[in-house]
């Protein structure tokens, strides 16, 4: 035995080599997804919606709620870019203000869900028995349920308007969240380091908060950001039905609805808002898969 | 003999599962004084684990006390009917963080791994940030502002050892359990590590519970030694005599199985048959079944916890079922019978 107590290992000595093994320190500065070009799109699509659902109301488009701006049910062309409806509204401001409305809305709703589901899915794995038991039941329960069918049900309680397509939202993408976090955190509460933190005396609440959550954030999030995807297909589909936000207020939902009628004669009506609509969740969705790479050791591996 | 650290009183603890209780602790006594060193051995299944986390209350939730009981530092943590400091959660809080401390067998999956070192150290103190780095220097690593920045992923597995140990030792507990702390460690490093965790105990006066296969190192570094078989502590004594001159046949062929100067060819002496699972109480000797030296006694009737030259042994051949002898007994032990059996 040559040393006493070992040689003054660094970290470099057994760390990365080169620089080609990103560390997640230095990342920072760097493009998100590096290599991961689908989900570099999806990004820069839904920071452009983001953009435009926050500071959209200031874009000089006109009145979203004026009443014969022009002809009714006019083209697209180069003076009513995304042509007039049925009132002779112009569409394009209508477009902002319903993309604002479905991602605010959406965005309100999944915070709110994550934060519900974190708490509720990593209570449900620390005590394992009754409680746990109960509340993963409760999340079967509410997972049974068609998830339109269950927010018309729950809009029929509430009411037409926010609050209902808010609860609708956070009680449809609850039960997955909870059991995607409380799966995440059975792994982690059976580990040597929280039994460690037991030993230390700490509290229940303390070894959840301290050395559970950091440890399923990175599921969460990922999840976080599928039910945003969830989230505003609901409250485009609430809307669609009369049952979201109410007019004159306009929605990607009930921009759909409005031209419905109208479909024949000016195909635009429907087919702009239905193909944001579209273009924005396929955009959550190429982000989701981009975190779900991003966060998983074994996914890393695999791709390089 | 100061008061003892951990007193384990034929403790019973099962684990319920979807088929049926299985029972580990099948009446464990054990007594640790206060700052000794003492290796619990027995191969696995023997309840060595579940011995040792019981000592915290930190068994699964599947695990049920069914009878006897167990203290750590005069304090009841399993009564005998459910009068223990599990009705008072902050007390049995307080009791782990005054008296106990732990070292796992996987240092790496022993931190936590979304943390750098400086801070799970810190919190491994209730926060204290004082002396951190002389916490790392105390455990013999260098180079300790780069290690206090790290995050567990970033040290191999000696190092993160090092780092538990010195976790482990902060509140300054008055009994360490160290389940298998070198198993996961690259053997050249395995000598050093055990070292250090039983200097480092020694010198805070830090009792040391140490479970482990290795029986080399139990001989070079432990001052007693409980074998475990069947959920029960069979034999426990001084390390010397007991490796010296074992008395419970199973003791007698854990050393006989461990490789040593056998001459080249030569066959290492296994233990016949396999661990038995307990259901319930064992009818005889768990260890009956396989034992080379049974009696017809041994088969159904329980063996009783007796002292024979200093050290508790449960076994027939010891402590036959009458009065328990005297400590100072001259009569000839029936070990000689067994040596010549081998």
């Amino acid at each position: 035995m040559g040393t006493q107590l070992g040689e003054p290992v660094s970290v470099d000595a057994i760390g990365l080599p080169g620089g080609s093994v990103a560390r997640r320190g230095s990342r920072s500065w760097r493009l998100p997804f590096r290599g991961d070009v689908l989900s570099r799109v999806g990004l820069f699509i839904l920071l452009v919606f983001v953009l435009v659902s926050v500071f959209g109301r200031w874009l000089p488009l006109g009145d979203a709620e004026a009443v014969n701006a022009g002809p009714r049910l006019a083209a697209p062309s180069g003076h009513w870019w995304a042509g007039t409806d049925s009132l002779g509204r112009s569409v394009l401001p209508r477009l902002v203000q319903g993309v604002g409305t479905t991602f605010v809305l959406a965005g309100i709703a999944v915070l709110v869900t994550a934060v519900i589901s974190v708490v509720i899915g990593m209570v449900a794995a620390y005590y394992r028995g009754v409680v746990g038991e109960v509340i993963v039941r409760g999340a079967d329960v509410l997972f049974a349920f068609p998830s339109l069918l269950l927010a018309i049900l729950l809009v029929a309680i509430t009411g037409p308007g926010m609050t209902g397509a808010l609860v609708s939202i956070v009680l449809i993408c609850s039960p997955l969240m909870v059991r995607v976090v409380r799966a995440a955190s059975l792994s982690v509460v059976g580990r040597d380091f929280v039994v460690a933190a037991r030993v230390g005396g700490a509290s229940p609440v303390r070894v959840l908060a301290v050395h559970v959550l950091p440890n399923v954030a990175g599921a969460a999030v990922v999840q976080a950001t599928y039910a945003l995807s969830v989230g505003m297909l609901i409250e485009s589909g609430l809307s669609f039905l009369g049952l979201g936000l109410q007019p004159p207020k306009a929605s990607l939902g009930s921009l759909v609805h409005e031209g419905a009628v109208y479909l024949p004669i000016a195909p635009w009506l429907v087919l702009i808002p239905g193909g944001l609509l579209a273009l924005a969740i396929m955009a959550v969705n190429l982000v989701g898969d981009g975190l779900r790479d991003a966060l998983d050791v074994r996914g890393v591996e695999v791709r390089r | 003999m100061t008061a003892p650290v951990l007193e384990a009183t034929d403790l019973v603890i099962e684990y319920a599962t979807k088929r049926g209780r299985v029972r580990s602790l099948d009446g464990a006594s054990l007594s640790v004084g206060a700052g000794q060193v003492v290796a619990l051995v027995g191969e696995s299944g023997s309840g060595k684990t579940t011995l040792g986390m019981a000592a915290g209350r930190l068994l699964a939730a599947n695990a049920v006390h069914v009878a006897g009981r167990l203290s750590l530092a005069g304090r009841t943590v399993y009564g005998p009917d459910g009068a223990d400091e599990a009705q008072n959660i902050e007390g049995l809080r307080a009791l782990r963080r005054d008296v106990l401390g732990f070292v796992f067998q996987n240092p790496v999956a022993a931190l936590d791994p979304t943390m750098r070192i400086r801070r799970q150290l810190e919190l491994a103190a209730g926060g204290a940030k004082d002396d951190i780095p002389a916490a790392l220097e105390e455990v013999g690593l260098r180079d300790v502002p780069r290690v206090l920045r790290s995050y567990p992923h970033e040290l191999s597995g000696g190092m993160a050892q090092r780092v538990g140990i010195a976790m482990a030792l902060r509140r300054r507990p008055r009994l360490l359990v160290a389940d298998e702390p070198t198993a996961a460690v690259d053997a050249t490093l395995r000598a050093q590590i055990l070292r250090l965790l039983v200097a480092r105990c020694r010198e805070q006066g830090c009792a040391l519970l140490l479970l482990t296969h290795d029986l080399h190192a139990v001989a070079e570094h432990t001052e007693r030694i409980a074998v475990m078989y069947g959920g029960r502590v069979v034999e426990h004594g001084g390390t010397g005599a007991v490796l010296a001159r074992p008395m419970h046949p199973y003791t007698r062929a854990l050393i006989g199985a461990l490789p040593g100067e056998e001459a080249s060819g030569q066959r290492l002496e296994a233990i016949a048959g396999v661990p038995s699972v307990l259901r319930g109480p064992a009818t005889g000797c768990a260890f009956a079944p396989r034992c080379p030296e049974a009696m017809p006694t041994c088969h159904d009737t329980r063996p009783v916890h007796g002292t024979v030259d200093g050290r508790d042994l449960v076994c027939h051949l010891h402590t036959p079922p009458r009065p328990p002898p005297d400590h100072d007994a001259a009569e000839p032990h029936p070990i000689n019978s067994g040596e010549a059996a081998r």
